[in-house]
């Protein structure tokens, strides 16, 4: 196309004409499409696809789903699949909890605008530390100190929970109107009061909804715990799936979506209310109610 | 806050100069917080939540197994070091499937650029239910299906991030100016020329930015998916725990540690100047 015209000649097409597409961009998007498929590449070379097993693959997965078809329903809730999803529910919620609590003053102290570099640096740093290490792998060295259980579970979640929960509320802190702290500042109010009534009420309705967020994502996560013995779910989709018992996954599959599902939409809407309030001018519901909790009442 | 709402009435309670009068607390605020204390604590039973498992923790005699590192069998080529890079390359073959597959599917998923609702709909629904089973449930499921080995791991990951992916996507284009897309249409560009030149320009900066970011998410979830067999540094750590052999997993973990800690901080710079 365009690579094809001299560049001299760039500027010198009829006037009306069309403009000359610039190179430049042509060359970057070249670019990052070798980088992309060079990189694609490399990594399907390790992992033993051959073109028999790509075109087998999906069949094969189909086949699965099949075989999962009709779910046996009254074998698993003989076998109490329900206490065990409540029970992911549960550790998640627990999680959540520890991860909130912990997280918020740390949350405190990482903020630039809160605390001196010395205290906030460290803090930072074992933010990112957390997050580093999945949840699974915490848990399992924890199973392994612990012994098995929801509550080595819980204490995984939680600990992970730490990490993105303190990174996304300290940033929220550090992005917040510095206004209301300079009047508390003028009012004479001591360090303390200036994080009580000039940055928490601004920043908690989005705290909150983060708290929210991350025990939607730590229902998924417990959900998995329990493949590896720390309770829940898990465990009982690991033992039907290895006897190949395939009506019964399906049902745990079923039930298991049904309830992230259900937890999802509930836990979105709460936390469009908080953020987006109602509609118009009338706050909404649920911005007066959570504003209550923590102490704000926004205009 | 409280000062500034009641400032606009003449009278305010508490006299002029006075402080103002703190708002009530409704009923039903005090419903939600004991209800979600009750709730709380219930679950905290359920758990076994127990403070002296805190104190427990850092007295556990198992600690001190943790060390020494045995370095020189964590830094061998073949224990370590070839998981690490097929964990890599699960994760940049599941990003590239996966993201690739998410764009036009996002624009099927979104209310501004879905050709029909039919469409809108199924992929909707459907990419709900994908999403609702936890990335590992994937991974056991396709081992169970094609066999043990990172085959399996990234075709789990793959169809996870193509969830989440979409999810992130389709409500980036939601949000999108729809006027260039109404002017392709009006000058009579047929749908997929249309969303092609009105809205993809303006939301590929996020696409790229929420591709980095799936990309960190699959590095993360590659590393454990060897736990349930399908393939990556997952299955060292297995191995060496069955056999309490916690050094060596403190030296694969420190390793992790090191590599996604970079990689987050490459993509984390690359976003910043993307968006």
């Amino acid at each position: 196309m365009t690579a094809t015209v001299p560049p001299d000649e760039r500027h010198e097409g009829a006037p009306a004409g069309r403009p000359e597409r610039p190179v430049g961009p042509l060359v970057a998007r070249a670019v990052v499409f070798v980088i992309i498929a060079g990189a694609f590449a490399w990594g399907a070379s390790g992992l033993d696809a051959s073109w028999a097993r790509l075109r087998s693959a999906p069949g094969d997965g189909w086949a699965i789903f099949r075989l999962m078809w009709p779910p046996d329903f009254a074998t698993e809730l003989d076998r109490g699949v329900i206490g065990k999803v409540l029970e992911s529910v549960y550790i998640a919620w627990i999680g959540t909890i520890l991860g909130a609590a912990i997280s918020l003053p740390l949350a405190f102290l990482a903020s630039n605008n809160v605390s001196p570099s010395f205290i906030r640096l460290p803090i930072r740093q074992l933010f990112n530390a957390i997050r580093a290490v999945p949840e699974l792998i915490v848990a399992v060295i924890l199973i392994a100190i612990t012994g098995l259980g929801p509550w080595a579970g819980a204490l995984a979640i939680g600990l992970h929970s730490v990490g993105t929960l303190g990174k996304l509320s300290s940033e929220e802190i550090e992005s917040s109107d510095r206004g209301p702290v300079e009047a508390v500042e003028a009012c004479g109010g001591r360090w303390i009061s200036r994080v009580r009534w000039g940055i928490l009420p601004q920043v908690m309705p989005v705290i909150i909804s983060y708290w929210l967020f991350r025990f939607e994502v730590n229902v998924r996560a417990s959900a998995v715990l329990g493949m590896i013995g720390a309770g829940g779910v898990g465990a009982e989709l690991i033992s039907q799936l290895n006897f190949r018992n395939f009506p019964e996954v399906g049902a745990v599959l079923i039930i298991t979506i049904a309830v992230v599902i259900f937890i999802d939409t509930i836990s979105s809407a709460v936390r469009k209310r908080i953020i987006a309030g109602g509609a118009g001018d009338d706050q909404s519901r649920m911005a007066v109610l959570f504003g209550d909790l923590v102490g704000h009442r926004g205009g | 806050m409280t000062a500034d709402s009641s400032a606009p009435e003449p009278a305010a309670p508490g006299g002029p100069g006075g402080r103002p009068k703190k708002p009530r607390r409704k009923p039903l605020t005090l419903v939600v917080v004991v209800g979600l204390v009750l709730w709380t604590w219930f679950t905290g039973r359920q758990v076994g939540f127990d403070l002296t498992t805190f104190i427990d923790l850092w007295t556990n005699p198992l600690w001190e197994k943790f060390w020494p590192v045995p370095w020189e069998w964590v830094l061998d080529r073949d224990n370590v070091i070839d998981p690490l890079v097929e964990t890599f390359q699960i994760a940049v073959v599941a990003t590239v499937v996966g993201c690739g597959l998410a764009l036009p599917v996002s624009f099927a998923m979104s209310r501004l650029t879905t050709p029909n609702g039919g469409t809108y709909w199924v992929t909707r629904v459907v990419m709900n239910i994908v999403r609702a089973v936890p990335d590992l449930f994937w991974a056991k499921l396709l081992v169970t299906a094609v066999g043990i080995g990172a085959f399996a791991g990234t075709w789990a990951l793959s169809i996870f991030s193509l969830a989440v992916m979409v999810k992130l996507f389709s409500e980036t284009i939601d949000g999108a100016d729809p006027r260039p897309l109404e002017a392709a249409r009006a000058a009579g560009g047929r749908h997929v020329p249309s969303v092609r030149a009105g809205v993809l320009p303006t939301v590929l900066p996020s696409y790229v930015a929420y591709s980095l970011y799936i990309f960190e998410l699959n590095i993360r979830a590659s590393i454990v998916l060897g736990l349930v067999g399908a393939g990556g540094i997952g299955r060292v750590i297995e191995a060496q725990r069955q056999y309490f052999r916690f050094g060596r997993i403190l030296g694969v973990l420190l390793i992790i540690f090191v590599v996604v800690f970079v990689i987050e901080q490459i993509s984390v710079a690359l976003r910043r100047r993307l968006v």
